[in-house]
């Protein structure tokens, strides 16, 4: 084997070259390889593993909603979807155009239209491309994946797909679970609608295991605020699969989805239908009859258990038809929902800030007669109008101005309780103001704030649902900060009766006299009765308003529970001492430091003024046949209230004796045992005895019209 | 001839190793179909390519290799006519024809080239052994190279021509190619390349552009191949994940497995250790070769055991290269494991040619 054997004479350092360059090549071969699989080994790894295993998340079953009375206003139904699954068509290429032509001929989606690059830019479903061209351009994706070609088919239809499976290779019915909301537009504001989840949100869902685009969250009403208990837990399955997408078996044991919770609600549906039927009836009445114009275009109703908080009735009209989200939230409807001006969307019951008017006097009342403004048997000179002096401050000489009456004849000379149920203007501005000699010392701002929250104002009222508006008790820091201008006595007088800067919710209206009505006791307004899982468990649940969460457990001051249901007292004005104590000297007050109560019996006297409005012959409730003869004792609170908002500016209306108004009633019964208090608004419906006073007669008249029924059907609840 | 003593220099350690590698390529090849149907019949086709190749081996061991010196012009034109008819009937189909079908076996005329190519090199080197090494004498050889080059170029296979270069670059070197030669011929070759690539087919160019320059944005369509062989190899570890368990192969996520990416299947399935004994089977048998041409009686035995180390060696080490993402794809089989039959039977018909020259190393044989 030596050169010297060897015959050949080639040079031995070529053939060496050859060597080392084979040599060199196999040694960076084997750095590689290690650095390959051995160094970089579980990068790789990582990737194997993502190429070929899938997590499937399994949608969970949404909770259904059900009214107090067991009756279904948030259901899931069926919806049918025509699929063609590319890789399980027929290999011949005839027999898949037989079947796209028999499929059409049963759909009316054309069997070949267009071109996939058409169906690429658009949603599944969508008119345009044909069968062929959503199948090509699902195989071209995924060939395992379903392409849906016809969504939302009837039950006919695709039991005849079923039946023809043999037939059909590859063709098959896909069941999409729909929302479906039996009662639709008489319970949209409070059950709401679903969407997609929204973008931003998207990392958190996925997290949990959602899939954005398919899985649906609550936009509005309980299914946006109490999504968290109705949405249920996602299932998973761990697969297998090759490189055309097709499963091979589960890689770890798949966990189950579990269904949502179901909601009970407090609302009554017959009270609910009989609360829109009395708003709409009565709207359409005085534009039709009355006004011959589209003059009231809102208005609410919200029916309430004044000693348990449970809402009964909450209508927010004009609505929406929530069914026609249920697919998807089509954009013309969106748009026009969201542009009309009269915010269909908007749930107004909560959500929208009024002036009380009238109505707000129930504050002013207990706050002058708890803090000794004035007697019970004192005789107030009311007349027509009052020429008061207007100041900015001490040492400002002032400026004349009337103040008004809605009664320009006056009610002449009346008591505390007359004052209430006649709804005197004039009185009610000596009590917060002061008047001469009359009433040294009004109420003033500072006190009358402390005595309007105590009773509900200037605070969402914690009810489970979302966009809640606080509304608003001015004050002179208030008045300094957003206005850039001094408190005047003006400001106080006008205040008292619920006008200029004081905007209240219709909740906010309904919770002062539910106060009021229950001794004192402001009950947690709720609309959830109870939670159960799908086996009819009984869950317990805690709702936070500060931040508007649910949780299993108490989160600390301020949630409350609302499952099993518990009536919550938030606080008992007669025993708690929320009203902070201010001493007042010609118009200027200081806190001193201590809290206070508000005395039982005046509770009982603003009780009797209320009741009284109803009695008297001149009371606010009685002068129209509302309540005249009423079988039932019922009391209650009228108000107009004089607004200025942009549609009344673009009218011209926002001046003296222009001023349009919101009609507003606010009433209770039994007056001994009070179980419901109704709360009416009418937007810009004008005077609040005749408009607002007959929708809570008629509300109260199905109430206990309901009542009877079910006591003769021998269940004792009642609504 | 077939005498006992003609086989005592028969070199066993070379067909075992053959076998061997025919075997595992078989065995690979069955795991890598990974269940395709219309792949399936390529199994028992590999099979039956190997057992021919073997009576091949055989045949061409019985052959005194030095015939193969006086048919050499013959060999020569008898390929460039096939490569030329090709050439004809690819134009006349507007485009790249590589086989000739006889029947349902496929005949690809450059592989026949490669070993037509070593046989006319080796007898021109070997006759001109004496020659000066001047220009006179490469331009001579690299006219012999070219002439069946031009033709596998122009398919287009640049892959083969390239191997076709090789095996003239390999043969002059050893020849005693002067260095200032050499350095004149690499110039000339980058000039070659530089002045050439606008002439490539666009897929070629885009192979070579997208290996130089990886598209970030086209990473998933344009190197999926490479990068599915890459997570494929990677993934396998120390030891694999099994044969027949690989999840990049069985799953499908690899493409032409059973081919260009047999060696990723390899490193998939059994790991570091099984890529490293498949490349230390494949050291051995080149060994072997150059061990032969190192044996042989003559120039001409010696040039062609040489002329298929390297041919084995450098198809071998590009296929590699390749999968190890070294080197832009190809399409060049890795010797003996991977699918195919001409590219099978050419080598093989190479080892024959090697054993044929190292039983023959002795011209006299006192037993």
């Amino acid at each position: 084997m030596t050169t010297a054997t060897s015959p050949s004479r080639f040079q031995n350092w070529r053939y060496g070259t050859i060597y080392a360059v084979i040599g060199l090549v196999f040694a960076i071969f084997l750095s590689r390889l290690f650095n390959l699989q051995i160094l970089q080994g579980v990068d790789w790894m990582a990737k194997a593993e993502k190429n070929h295993t899938r997590q499937i998340s399994i949608a969970p079953a949404r909770g259904i909603i059900y009214d107090r009375n067991g009756y279904v206003l948030a259901r899931n139904i069926a919806a049918y979807n025509i699929v063609v699954t590319p890789a399980y068509l027929p290999d011949d290429e005839s027999d898949i155009q037989r079947i796209y032509r028999e499929l059409s001929a049963l759909t009316g989606v054309p069997a070949s239209q267009g071109t996939a690059a058409d169906a690429k830019l658009l949603e599944a479903c969508t008119p345009g491309p044909g069968i062929a061209q959503w199948v090509e351009l699902g195989a071209s994706n995924a060939p395992y994946d379903p392409v849906k070609v016809d969504c939302n088919v009837g039950e006919a239809t695709a039991m005849v797909v079923r039946e023809r499976a043999v037939d059909w290779p590859g063709v098959s019915v896909e069941i999409e679970p729909l929302r479906d909301y039996p009662t639709g537009s008489l319970t949209a504001n409070v059950v709401g609608f679903l969407g997609p989840i929204p973008a931003n949100k998207e990392q958190v869902y996925r997290q949990a295991g959602f899939r954005p685009g398919r899985d649906k969250v609550g936009y509005s009403g309980v299914e946006a605020s109490l999504d968290d208990i109705l949405i249920g837990t996602p299932g998973r399955r761990v697969v297998e699969v090759d490189v055309a997408g097709q499963e091979l078996g589960n890689l770890q044991p798949p966990v189950a989805p579990v269904a949502g919770n179901n909601l009970i609600l407090t609302i009554d549906t017959r009270l609910q239908d009989a609360a829109q039927a009395a708003l709409v009836g009565e709207i359409d009445y005085w534009n039709k009859i009355i006004y011959g114009e589209i003059r009231i275009s809102s208005g609410v109703v919200i029916a309430m258990n004044p000693k348990t908080g449970e809402i009964l009735a909450m209508v927010s009209y004009p609505t929406y038809e929530n069914n026609r989200m249920a697919r998807f939230i089509p954009a013309y409807y969106y748009e026009q929902l969201s542009q009309d001006p009269r915010h269909p969307l908007l749930n107004m019951a909560i959500s929208a800030t009024y002036p009380p008017g009238s109505a707000f006097k129930l504050s002013t009342a207990t706050g002058a007669l708890n803090e000794g403004v004035v007697t019970l048997d004192q005789i107030i000179d009311a007349p027509g109008k009052l020429t008061l002096v207007e100041k900015f401050s001490p040492t400002d000489p002032g400026k004349e101005r009337d103040y008004v009456d809605w009664n320009e004849a006056g009610f002449g000379k009346i008591d505390f309780l007359h004052c209430i149920a006649f709804s005197s203007n004039v009185c009610f501005y000596k009590l917060g103001g002061g008047y001469e000699d009359e009433i040294p010392e009004g109420l003033d701002i500072e006190r009358l704030k402390q005595y309007a929250r105590a009773l509900g104002y200037d605070q969402p009222s914690g009810v489970e649902l979302l966009g809640e508006a606080s509304g608003l008790i001015p004050d002179p820091a208030w008045k300094r900060i957003n206005k850039g201008e001094n408190w005047s006595t003006g400001d106080t007088y006008i205040a008292s009766v619920g006008q200029g800067y004081v905007a209240a919710t219709p909740i906010q209206v309904l919770m002062s006299a539910a106060t009021i009505a229950n001794n004192g006791k402001l009950m947690q307004p709720t609309i959830i009765r109870s939670v159960q899982d799908g086996e009819g468990n009984m869950q317990e649940w805690w709702w936070n308003p500060a931040d508007q969460t649910v949780t299993t457990t108490s989160a600390g001051a301020g949630s409350y529970q609302i499952s099993p249901f518990t009536p919550n007292v938030r606080w008992d004005i007669t025993t708690d001492a929320i009203i902070i104590d201010y001493q007042c000297e010609d118009t200027y007050c200081t806190d001193t430091g201590l809290m206070k109560t508000v005395q039982p019996w005046v509770v009982s006297k603003i009780q009797e003024g209320m009741r009284l409005a109803v009695l008297d012959a001149r009371g606010t409730l009685h002068r129209n046949t509302s309540f005249l003869n009423y079988p039932i004792a019922v009391a209650g609170k009228t108000g107009t209230a004089e607004y200025c908002d942009d549609v009344a500016l673009d009218q011209d209306r926002c001046k003296w004796e222009l001023w349009p108004t919101h009609a507003w009633t606010v009433a209770y019964a039994p007056f001994d045992d009070p179980e419901i208090v109704i709360v009416a608004f009418a937007y810009n419906a004008g005077e609040g005895a005749s408009v607002a006073a007959p929708i809570v007669k008629l509300v109260m008249d199905a109430y206990f019209e309901i009542k009877a029924i079910d006591i003769a059907q021998g269940l004792t609840g009642g609504p | 001839m077939l005498r006992g003593e003609f086989w005592r220099h028969f070199d066993f350690w070379l067909l075992g190793a053959v076998i061997l590698a025919n075997a595992f390529g078989i065995a690979m090849i069955r795991s890598a179909i990974a269940g395709n149907e219309t792949l399936l019949p390529q199994i028992n086709r590999q099979i039956i390519y190997a057992s021919i190749g073997l009576v091949v081996i055989v045949i061409a061991t019985v052959l005194d290799y030095r015939y193969w010196s006086s048919l050499d012009r013959i060999l020569y034109l008898v390929t460039m006519l096939f490569l030329v008819i090709l050439y004809l009937s690819g134009i006349a189909r507007f485009g790249s024809t590589r086989w000739f079908t006889v029947g349902s076996i496929l005949i690809q005329p450059a592989e026949i080239a490669k070993l037509a190519m070593i046989i006319a090199l080796a007898d021109y080197f070997a006759r001109s052994q004496d020659a000066r090494r001047d220009w006179f004498w490469i331009a001579k050889s690299l006219l012999i190279a070219g002439g069946l080059m031009i033709w596998i170029l122009l398919q287009p296979n640049l892959s083969n021509a390239i191997v076709i270069m090789v095996i003239w670059a390999a043969m002059v070197w050893v020849n005693g190619l002067q260095l200032k030669h050499l350095a004149a011929v690499i110039v000339m070759v980058l000039l070659a390349i530089a002045a050439g690539f606008p002439f490539l087919q666009t897929y070629q160019q885009e192979r070579v552009l997208n290996f130089l320059f990886p598209p970030k944005s086209a990473s998933y369509g344009a190197t999926y191949n490479v990068m599915q062989a890459l997570i494929a190899l990677g993934s396998g570890g120390w030891f694999g994940k099994g044969y027949g368990h690989g999840s990049q192969t069985q799953l499908r996520f690899m493409k032409v497995r059973h081919t260009d990416f047999i060696f990723s299947v390899i490193g998939e399935e059994f790991g570091l250790i099984g890529a490293v004994l498949t490349l230390a089977l494949l050291a051995f048998i080149i060994y072997r070769c150059l061990r032969a041409a190192r044996l042989a009686r003559d120039p001409f035995g010696s040039l062609l055991a040489y002329g298929v180390a390297v041919l084995i060696s450098f198809q071998a080490a590009v296929n590699i290269a390749v999968n190890l993402n070294l080197m832009p794809v190809s399409g060049l089989p890795l010797p003996f494991i991977s699918q195919g039959g001409s590219g099978l039977l050419s080598l093989m018909f190479g080892i024959g040619l090697v054993e044929s020259v190292v039983v023959r190393h002795r011209s006299l044989e006192f037993a």
